[in-house]
C-alpha cells in the first residue's frame, strides 16, 4: 500500500512519478500548466490586416508605434495635441487621433491606416488623385482615413454630411472645397461596385 | 512623453484602491484627450507616475432608458451620445451639446465621464512647461487678471477669489439644465452640485472617487430642451460661452425653466434670474432678451472680456427660443 | 549680337534671358489645360507613402533638440549641464560657450551675412553686412542671451530619443536675468522704451527701402475734392504649416548628407557650406516632400532653418551618427509669423472716384515685407504717391513672408480703394476702373504696350469684374452700408477688391530633359515641393512640347542636387519662370530628337519632321513615321558600347532667368493681367460673429496649364486669407511678453465647415509673361483676401473696423455692445 501511495500519475499523459515534486516539474515543463504572466506592455493588434505582437512602453503613443516603430508613415504628426486630424487612424471602426492615444491601450484592437486603405484599392484613393484633393499632401492621409471610416458607416452621404465628418481635419493648404467632390465620387463608385 | 507606469483596471474597486494607494501620484485615464495634452505640455504640478486605465473596466459604456431615466455609462463616447436616437429624442440639449463638443475625432475618443471631469483651458494654466505658476497650481497669483483675459470668467473668480479660468465643458450645462445626477463610486451627486473649483480640482470628487454613470430624468412631455454654443470656429473649439435650457410650457406660456450657462464662469453658471424672468412669459424675442439681460445682471467682466457679457446674454436668449 | 558669334557660355546666358514679348503658343495643347489629369504625386500623398523629412529615420539616428527661451528678453547668468550630461541616452550636449559655436551667428539672409551680404556691402547696397533688410539683427546660432521668447538659446542636446533629449533639456539648471522688453512697435519708438539691441541707441531698424515717392502728394491733395484719413492695424498671424521644422544630417567621412525641409535646397546648401567652411561638392542635399511651405521654408536665414541645420551637422560630426533635429509644434510659433503693421493713410479723391494722391506711413514690427505703396505704382494711374515705411525692433521673433510678401501692399491697396468708394458713396468696382493703369499712366499706355509686344488687346480688369459681379450677383445685391437685414436677423455685407495679377515673377532655374532609351522622358532637376503641384504642370508642358503624352513624362525632384535646380531663392517662380525653363529644355531636346530622327529617315532634314502622339513624322508626308521609341533606342546616356553600336543621348538643358528682385517695374514688364475678389458676409449683431457666406475669386491666370491646380491655389488662398482677418491671431501676454496661444487649438485656422462656398473663377487672357501667357496664382488670392473683410463688415454694419483680425469683441465694440 505504501508503495502504491507513493506513485504519482500525470493526469495528462499518465506517466508515473515517485515523488510529487517530479510530477509538478513534469506538468509545468511538458504540459505548460503554470501560467506565467505575459510581459508587461506586450500587446497584440491587427494593423492593415497584419497581426503584430509588440512590446510597447506605457508612454508610447499609438502614433509613435505605428509611424516610428511599424514604419507606416501615413499618420502624420502635425499638431501633436488632438487639434488637427492628421494622425487619424481607424481603430475598431472609429476614426481616432493616434497622437492622443496610448499604444498600450490598443491591445486587441484592429487598426487601419491610409496604407491599408490604399492597398485594398478603396475608390477614395483614385478619386482623391483625380480631383487633385491635396496640395502638400501632409494632411491627406488623415482625410483618407476619416473619409473611409465615414463611408463605412454612411455609404450614401450628402455633401453636408461629408463636410461635417471631415470638420476635424485641418488643411493649411486649404484644399477643403475639393474633398466633398472626391468623397462623393468614391461613395458612388463604392455603391456601384 | 516622460515615462510612467500603466495599469489596466478591471473593476471600479481596483481603480479606487490604486488611487487610494498612490494618491496624486496616479491619474485616471479614460478617453485621454485632456490628460495626454497636459502630460505632453508638462503643465501638471505633479507629473503622474502611474496611469490607471478605466477603459478596461467592463460595463461602463452604455446608453439605456428605463422608467423614464436615461442612464449613460461614464465611458460612453460623446459621439455615441450625440447620435443616439433616444437621447436626441428626449434629451435634445444633451445630444446637441455632445454633438458640438470638440471635433468628430475627439468625440469618438472622449467620454462623457471625462468631459465633465476635464480640466480648465486657461492659457496661462496650460502654457507649456508650467511657465506660469498660477493659483490653480498652488502658485501665488492668477496671471489672467492682469494679462489677456478675453476668454475668462465674467462672473468673478474662485480659489480664494483668484482664479478666473472658466469651465470648458459643453455637456455640463446640458446635464445641469436636464437636472441630471452623477453616480460615482461612492455616492450620487446632483449635476448642479458636481462642479467645484479648488486648487487642481474642477469637481467635488474626492481623490479616490470615480464617476460611473450619469442619470438623466426624462423631461416632462410639455418640456423642450436645447443647447447653443458660441466659439470662433464651428468645430474643434472649446466654447467661449455656451448655454443649455430645459423649459416646460403650457398653452404657450413658460411654466418652468432650468437654464445653465458655461464657459462664462469658473463652473457652470445657473442663470436663475433668467429662469425667474421667463416663467410665465411666452416664447418671444423680447421676453427671451429680458431673460438674457437678467442672466448677466451680476456680471463683472474683466478688462478684455466685456464682449462675453453680450454673448452670454444672447446665448441665454437663444437657448430659451430654441425650446419654444 | 548675332548668336553665331557667341561662345557656349554666352549662348546659354543669352537664351536664358526673359523676354518682353508675348509668348504665343506654337504647339497644339493636348495635355496642357486638360482636366482630369492624375496628379504626379497624388497617389503617394493620399496613401501616406510620400516621405517627408519629419518621417525620415536612419540607422543609429540621434534626436537633436534645442532650448527655447521662456522669456521675452533675458540673459543666462549661470548654466549647469551636469545633470543633463548624466542622463542615460544623452550623447552630446552643445553649450553656447562651446568652441564650435561661440560667438557665431546665423548666415543666410539674402541681404545679410554671408557672401551675398558681403557682395552687397561692397557694392554699396547695404551698409552693414550683419544688418539686412529689416531682419532681426542679432542672430547667434546659440547664444547666452535671448531677444524674444522662443529663441534657441544656451544649450542643445542630441540623445537616443526625442523624449530623452527633452528630459535632458529640462535637467539643465539655469539662472536667468530677465531684461525689459517691448512688444508693440510704436511703444518701442518712445523715448522711455528699452533699447533691445546691444550697442544701439534706437529700436528703429535701418532699411534701405524706407521712402518711396512718386509725383507730389501735396499737389494731389490740393486737386482733390475730398481728403480721407484713417488708421489701420494688422496684427501678427502665423504660417503654421503642416510639417514642423526638422532636418536630418549625417557625415560620411568628409562628405555630408542632409535631408532638408527647405524651399531652396541648393541655396541652403550654399549658405550651409559657407558656415561650415565645407566645399559645396562634398555636400549632398536631399529634398523630400515638404509639409506645406508656401514661402515659410523659404527663409534660409532663421533659426528653424539655418540654425537647426548647423546644430544638427555639428552634433553629427561630434557623435559620428546621423542626427535628426526637431522642433515641436509650440516651438514653431517663433519665426514663422507674418509682419505686423500700423498704417496711417491720407488719400485725396475727386467726386468722380479719381484718386489724386495717396500718402501712407507704415510702422512695421521686426520685419517689413514690402513698404505698402508699390501696387499703386504697378497698378494704377494715381500720379502722386508717398510712402514712409519704417521697421522697428520689438521683443518678438523676426517675421517672414508666407503667401506672400505683398501683404502690406494689398492691405494698403484694398483699404484705400474701399475707403474712397465708401466716402464717395460709389460702387467700388467703378472706382477701380476709374484708376486702373500703371506707373501714373492710364490704360491707353497698357494697350500700347500690349500691341507693341504681341499681347491680345483685352481689358483684364473689366473682364475680371464682369465675371465676378455675375457670379456673386453684385448688381442685385450691392447696397449702402448697414442697410440690409437678412431674414435670419443678420446684417448682410459685401465687398470687392482688385489688384494686378502676380505677373511679377522673378527667379532663376535650370533643368534638363532626357529622352530615355524606351522613349519615356525624365525631367532632371531638384525642386522642393512647396505644395503647389508644379510637377504635374511641368510634365504637361514637356509632353506637349515633345509631342508625347503626359504619362510618358516623369520628374524625380528629390535627390539630384547638382546643377539643375528649379527653385531659386527668389521663390514665386514655380510655373511662370520654371515653366519656361522646362519649355526651353524640351524644345532643345526636341531639336536633338528630330536631328537623330532625320538620320534614321536618311533622306529628310530635321526641320521637315515633327512629332505628335509619340510619333515622329514627315510633315509633307505624314504617313512616313517612326515612333520616338525606335528613334532613341540606341541613344545611350549612361552606357558604353558593350560590344554593339550606340548613339549619343538625347539630353538637353536650359537655364532661364525671369528678372531679379528690386523696385516695381524694374524689368520693364507692366502687369497686364488683373484679379478681382468678392466676398459676402453675414454679421450677427448680437454676438459680433462675422460669417463668411460666399467668396468669389476671379484671377486672370493668362493660361491655366493645370486647371485643378489653379483652382486648388485659389481655394487655398481663400481659406488662408479669410482666416488671417477673421480668427487667426497671435496673442501675447503684455506683462511677460510670452505668446499665449502656442498650439493649433488656440491658434485658430479655418476648418472645412467655417466658410460658405468659394468660387474659383479663372480667366485665360494670355496677358502674362510666363509660358504661353501664363500668370502665377499661388500667392495672389491668399494675399488679397485678408483686407477684404474690413469693407465687407463696414458694408454690413456701417462701421469701419480697421483693426485686423476682426474678432467678435471688436464688432460688438463697434456696435456699442461691448
Amino acid at each position: 500500500m505504501k508503495e502504491a501511495m507513493s506513485k504519482f500519475l500525470c493526469p495528462y499523459c499518465s506517466t508515473t512519478f515517485g515523488v510529487f515534486e517530479e510530477l509538478k516539474a513534469h506538468a509545468i515543463s511538458d504540459h505548460k500548466t503554470e501560467s506565467v504572466p505575459a510581459p508587461e506592455g506586450l500587446i497584440r493588434l491587427t494593423v492593415n490586416r497584419e497581426v503584430h505582437e509588440i512590446q510597447v512602453e506605457p508612454q508610447w503613443t499609438l502614433n509613435y508605434l505605428i509611424h516610428d516603430r511599424l514604419g507606416l508613415t501615413s499618420p502624420k504628426m502635425f499638431c501633436d495635441r488632438g487639434a488637427c486630424g492628421s494622425c487619424t487612424v481607424i481603430l475598431d471602426g472609429r476614426p481616432i487621433l493616434s497622437c492622443m492615444t496610448l499604444a498600450i491601450e490598443c491591445d486587441g484592437t484592429t487598426i487601419e491606416t491610409a496604407e491599408g486603405i490604399a492597398k485594398s484599392n478603396h475608390p477614395l484613393l483614385d478619386s482623391y488623385v483625380k480631383h487633385h484633393t491635396m496640395q502638400c499632401g501632409y494632411c491627406t492621409p488623415g482625410f483618407i482615413t476619416t473619409s473611409k471610416a465615414f463611408l463605412d458607416r454612411n455609404p450614401n452621404p450628402t455633401e453636408e454630411e461629408i463636410r461635417e465628418a471631415l470638420s476635424g481635419n485641418l488643411c493649411r493648404c486649404g484644399t477643403y472645397p475639393q474633398h466633398p467632390k472626391a468623397v462623393l465620387e468614391a461613395a458612388k463608385n463604392l455603391r456601384e461596385g | 512623453m516622460k515615462k510612467f507606469s500603466h495599469v489596466n483596471a478591471l473593476t471600479i474597486d481596483e481603480a479606487v484602491s490604486i488611487l487610494r494607494r498612490y494618491g496624486d501620484r496616479a491619474s485616471l485615464i479614460a478617453g485621454g484627450t485632456d490628460l495626454l495634452g497636459k502630460m505632453k505640455d508638462r503643465i501638471l504640478s505633479r507629473y503622474p507616475e502611474a496611469l490607471v486605465n478605466l477603459k478596461t473596466i467592463p460595463g461602463l459604456d452604455f446608453i439605456k432608458e428605463e422608467n423614464r431615466i436615461l442612464e449613460i455609462g461614464a465611458l460612453t463616447r460623446l459621439e455615441d451620445i450625440a447620435i443616439d436616437q433616444t437621447v436626441r429624442g428626449g434629451y435634445a440639449a444633451l445630444a446637441q451639446a455632445a454633438n458640438r463638443t470638440a471635433s468628430p475625432h475627439l468625440r469618438e475618443m472622449g467620454t462623457i465621464g471625462g468631459n465633465i471631469c476635464q480640466d480648465i483651458r486657461c492659457w496661462y494654466y496650460r502654457h507649456p512647461n508650467n511657465r506660469f505658476p498660477c493659483l490653480r497650481k498652488g502658485g501665488g497669483r492668477c496671471y489672467a487678471i492682469e494679462g489677456d483675459n478675453r476668454y475668462h470668467s465674467i462672473f468673478g473668480g474662485s480659489v480664494e477669489e483668484g482664479c478666473y479660468a472658466v469651465h470648458p465643458s459643453d455637456t455640463a450645462p446640458a446635464l445641469i439644465a436636464l437636472d441630471a445626477e452623477i453616480r460615482t463610486s461612492k455616492r450620487t451627486i446632483k449635476a448642479g452640485d458636481f462642479f467645484q473649483v479648488e486648487v487642481t480640482k474642477t469637481t467635488v470628487l474626492d481623490e479616490d472617487e470615480i464617476v460611473t454613470k450619469i442619470l438623466v430624468p426624462r423631461p416632462p412631455e410639455n418640456a423642450k430642451s436645447g443647447f447653443v454654443k458660441f466659439a470662433l470656429r464651428k468645430t474643434i473649439d472649446f466654447p467661449i460661452v455656451n448655454c443649455a435650457a430645459l423649459i416646460s410650457s403650457s398653452e404657450g406660456k413658460v411654466s418652468a425653466a432650468r437654464i445653465c450657462l458655461n464657459a462664462g464662469y469658473v463652473k457652470p453658471y445657473r442663470a436663475s434670474r433668467a429662469e425667474e424672468v421667463i416663467v410665465g412669459k411666452t416664447f418671444n424675442e423680447a421676453d427671451a432678451e429680458a431673460a438674457g439681460s437678467a442672466a448677466v445682471s451680476e456680471a463683472k467682466p474683466l478688462p478684455h472680456n466685456g464682449y462675453m457679457v453680450q454673448i452670454a446674454k444672447t446665448m441665454v436668449k437663444r437657448a430659451i427660443l430654441a425650446c419654444g | 549680337m548675332a548668336s553665331d558669334n557667341l561662345g557656349d557660355y554666352e549662348r546659354v546666358q543669352e537664351e536664358g534671358k526673359y523676354s518682353l514679348e508675348a509668348d504665343i503658343p506654337t504647339i497644339t495643347f493636348t495635355e496642357i489645360g486638360k482636366r482630369g489629369i492624375r496628379r504626379m504625386d497624388g497617389y503617394e500623398k493620399a496613401s501616406g507613402k510620400a516621405i517627408y523629412t519629419r518621417d525620415m529615420q536612419l540607422p543609429g539616428m540621434l534626436y537633436g533638440r534645442v532650448l527655447m527661451s521662456p522669456y521675452a528678453r533675458a540673459k543666462i547668468l549661470r548654466m549647469d549641464t551636469g545633470r543633463a550630461e548624466a542622463l542615460p541616452g544623452v550623447r552630446s550636449i552643445m553649450r553656447y560657450d562651446d568652441p564650435e559655436i561661440e560667438g557665431r551667428g546665423l548666415n543666410g539672409s539674402y541681404f545679410a551675412p554671408g557672401w551675398v551680404g558681403r557682395q552687397l556691402k561692397r557694392s554699396g547696397l547695404v551698409e552693414d553686412e550683419l544688418e539686412g533688410w529689416g531682419l532681426k539683427p542679432v542672430r547667434p546660432v546659440l547664444g547666452d542671451e535671448a531677444w524674444y521668447e522662443g529663441q534657441p538659446v544656451g544649450v542643445a542636446v542630441a540623445a537616443d530619443s526625442e523624449d530623452i533629449a527633452n528630459e535632458a533639456l529640462r535637467l539643465v539648471d539655469m539662472d536667468w536675468e530677465e531684461l525689459p522688453f517691448v512688444l508693440d512697435q510704436e511703444e518701442a519708438l518712445k523715448p522711455d522704451a528699452p533699447i533691445l539691441r546691444p550697442n544701439s541707441d534706437s529700436n528703429l531698424l535701418e532699411d534701405p527701402r524706407q521712402l518711396l515717392e512718386v509725383g507730389d502728394v501735396e499737389k494731389g491733395f490740393k486737386e482733390a475734392d475730398r481728403i480721407i484719413e484713417f488708421t489701420a492695424r494688422r496684427n501678427a498671424h502665423l504660417w503654421a504649416g503642416a510639417e514642423m521644422a526638422s532636418v536630418l544630417v549625417r557625415w560620411r567621412g568628409d562628405n555630408l548628407e542632409m535631408w532638408l525641409r527647405e524651399q531652396q535646397p541648393y541655396h541652403a546648401k550654399m549658405l550651409f557650406a559657407e558656415w561650415m567652411d565645407l566645399p559645396m561638392n562634398r555636400i549632398t542635399v536631399h529634398s523630400p516632400y515638404m509639409g506645406c511651405s508656401f514661402g515659410e521654408r523659404g527663409n534660409p536665414a532663421n533659426n528653424p532653418s539655418n540654425g537647426m541645420n548647423i546644430l544638427a551637422a555639428l552634433f553629427s560630426k561630434r557623435t559620428g551618427r546621423p542626427v535628426k533635429f526637431l522642433y515641436n509644434r509650440n516651438e514653431t510659433f517663433f519665426g514663422e509669423s507674418g509682419d505686423m503693421m500700423v498704417s496711417y493713410f491720407k488719400v485725396g479723391a475727386k467726386e468722380d472716384g479719381t484718386i489724386t494722391a495717396v500718402q501712407i506711413k507704415n510702422v512695421f514690427a521686426v520685419y517689413m515685407c514690402t513698404p505698402g505703396i508699390e501696387h499703386f505704382i504697378d497698378n494704377t494711374r494715381i500720379p502722386n504717391l508717398k510712402c514712409e515705411a519704417i521697421t522697428v525692433d520689438v521683443s518678438k521673433a523676426a517675421a517672414w513672408w508666407d503667401r506672400c510678401e505683398q501683404l502690406p501692399n494689398t492691405f494698403c491697396f484694398t483699404l484705400v480703394f474701399d475707403h474712397v468708394a465708401a466716402e464717395l458713396g460709389m460702387d467700388p468696382t467703378e472706382v477701380a476702373l476709374k484708376n486702373d493703369g500703371y506707373d501714373s499712366r492710364d490704360t491707353t499706355h497698357l494697350s500700347k504696350y500690349k500691341s507693341e509686344h504681341g499681347f491680345p488687346d483685352r481689358d483684364s480688369l473689366r473682364e475680371c469684374i464682369k465675371a465676378g459681379k455675375k457670379a456673386i450677383g453684385w448688381d442685385e445685391k450691392w447696397h449702402p452700408p448697414g442697410t440690409k437685414k437678412l431674414p435670419n436677423g443678420k446684417m448682410h455685407g459685401m465687398a470687392f477688391t482688385w489688384d494686378h495679377a502676380w505677373d511679377d515673377v522673378r527667379g532663376t532655374g535650370s533643368a534638363a530633359i532626357l529622352i530615355e532609351n524606351d522613349g519615356t522622358v525624365s525631367i532632371i532637376g531638384q525642386q522642393a515641393d512647396i505644395g503647389v503641384n508644379p510637377w504635374t504642370a511641368y510634365c504637361q508642358i514637356v509632353a506637349d512640347e515633345l509631342g508625347m503624352r503626359y504619362q510618358d513624362i516623369n520628374i524625380k525632384p528629390f535627390d539630384l542636387d547638382q546643377g539643375f535646380a528649379l527653385m531659386s531663392p527668389d521663390g514665386s517662380c514655380n510655373l511662370c519662370s520654371n515653366g519656361i525653363v522646362l519649355r526651353k529644355a524640351a524644345r532643345k531636346a526636341k531639336k536633338m530628337l528630330l536631328e537623330l530622327a532625320a538620320q534614321k529617315f536618311e533622306d529628310v532634314r530635321p526641320e521637315e519632321l515633327d512629332t505628335k502622339d509619340r510619333i515622329i513624322y514627315v510633315k509633307s508626308d505624314p504617313k512616313r513615321e517612326k515612333t520616338i521609341k525606335e528613334v532613341v533606342a540606341r541613344a545611350m546616356p549612361m552606357f558604353a558600347s558593350a560590344g554593339y553600336w550606340s548613339e549619343a543621348p538625347v539630353i538637353a538643358w536650359a537655364w532661364h532667368t525671369h528678372g531679379v528682385w528690386g523696385e516695381a517695374l524694374e524689368t520693364g514688364r507692366p502687369r497686364l493681367g488683373r484679379q478681382s475678389h468678392f466676398i459676402e458676409v453675414e454679421v450677427d449683431t448680437e454676438t459680433g460673429t462675422v460669417e463668411v457666406s460666399r467668396v468669389v475669386n476671379v484671377n486672370d491666370v493668362g493660361k491655366a496649364v493645370s486647371p485643378e491646380t489653379v483652382e486648388g491655389q485659389m481655394y487655398g488662398g481663400s481659406y488662408l486669407g479669410v482666416g488671417r482677418s477673421l480668427t487667426e491671431e497671435m496673442i501675447w501676454d503684455g506683462k511677460t511678453g510670452v505668446l499665449l496661444n502656442r498650439n493649433l487649438l488656440d491658434y485658430k485656422y479655418a476648418t472645412m465647415v467655417d466658410y460658405g462656398p468659394v468660387d474659383a473663377i479663372f480667366l485665360e487672357t494670355g496677358l502674362g509673361h510666363g509660358p504661353y501667357g501664363a500668370i502665377g496664382v499661388g500667392e495672389a488670392t491668399a494675399t488679397m483676401m485678408p483686407a477684404l473683410l474690413g469693407p465687407a463688415v463696414y458694408n454690413a454694419i456701417g462701421h469701419w473696423i480697421d483693426d485686423f483680425p476682426i474678432t467678435p469683441d471688436k464688432v460688438l465694440k463697434a456696435l456699442g455692445k461691448a
